[in-house]
């Protein structure tokens, strides 16, 4: 293992406790939530009384997220260690290859959901210059696609976490 | 970790029926009665762990299938346990509720919650016995 690290600093030990694991994928359950109810919070905004203005949520503001949340579900399903196949004999069949290809999809679908929740914040916010307490809308529509893409990565760092954890309970 | 004796479950259930009092106190001060989600999510956020506790192999370490539905478990009580700080926000925030219901919903939620979890410590530190 040591011979095959490869980066000049290693990971602190404190990371590769059962602890930290644990407390990342409870954080990345919370962020994801945190990030739906952001999205939540804009379309009920939308229809309450408090909405004077006449731009309202509608489904294509809801896109974005859906996409960011489909990048993050086929990410966080792959099998890891499946990725780096060159150390393992038993996963030559291509395995590593088409683990690539998925993980390459879903990558893509976070950050189309990413960059297409900024778009709809410029066209259908910026640009018309929506009023300041209907742009609030806007704005947590990006931060909620924000949210999703650090939860994606507090769930991937945790994960890999694990198999540092496995490791050194196998030796 | 002290052994759970009369005086916590005496305490317990004192702080249980103080978040009670409080989110109920939210809901009927102002005759709006959404608040009462935040104590049915705060019930049901330990059941993902507990029946992917179930589901899973712990002694699986080589292939990590185990880990994963135990992974899953914490996500969705993550996601639960913020969703219960989030729904009385976004209510107030819609004007559905007031503010002084929010926070008062909020304090009593999260004193429900972790009435919940002290006594699921306690019952385990009991079962290793």
């Amino acid at each position: 293992m040591e011979e095959e690290r490869l980066w000049k600093f290693r990971k602190p030990e404190w990371l590769n406790s059962v602890w930290a694991r644990n407390a990342g994928v409870y954080g990345a359950g919370g962020l994801f939530s945190a990030a739906f109810y952001t999205l939540l919070d804009s379309a009920v905004w939308s229809k309450s009384a408090a909405n004077s203005s006449s731009v309202h949520v509608t489904f294509v503001d809801w896109l974005p997220f859906i996409f960011s949340t489909l990048g993050m579900l086929i990410i966080n399903s792959v099998e890891k260690a499946r990725l780096s196949s060159d150390s393992f004999s038993y996963s030559g069949s291509g395995v590593a290859w088409k683990a690539r290809v998925v993980l390459f999809l879903g990558f893509a679908a976070l950050a189309g959901g990413m960059a297409g929740g900024v778009t709809v914040f410029v066209l259908k916010f910026v640009v018309p210059s929506v009023a300041w307490p209907a742009m609030n809308m806007g704005v947590e529509n990006v931060v909620a696609n924000a949210l999703v893409g650090l939860s994606t990565v507090v769930l991937w760092v945790s994960q890999n976490i694990e198999d540092e954890y496995a490791y050194n309970l196998a030796l | 970790m002290p052994q759970a004796g009369l005086k916590t479950i005496i305490a317990l259930s004192f702080v249980l029926a103080v978040g009670f009092l409080l989110v109920i106190l939210s809901c009927a001060l102002w005759h709006a009665y959404y608040p009462l989600l935040v104590v049915a999510t705060y019930v049901m956020a330990p059941v993902p762990n507990w029946i992917c506790s179930h589901c899973a192999n712990p002694d699986d370490f080589v292939e990590s299938s185990g880990a994963a539905v135990l992974d899953l478990g914490r996500f969705c009580t993550g996601f639960l346990v913020v969703m219960g700080l989030a729904l009385p926000m976004i209510l107030a925030h819609s004007g559905i509720i007031e503010v002084p219901a929010m926070i008062m919903s909020v304090i009593g939620g999260l004193l429900i919650y972790g009435t919940i979890i002290s006594f699921a410590m306690f019952f385990q530190e009991e079962q290793e016995f």
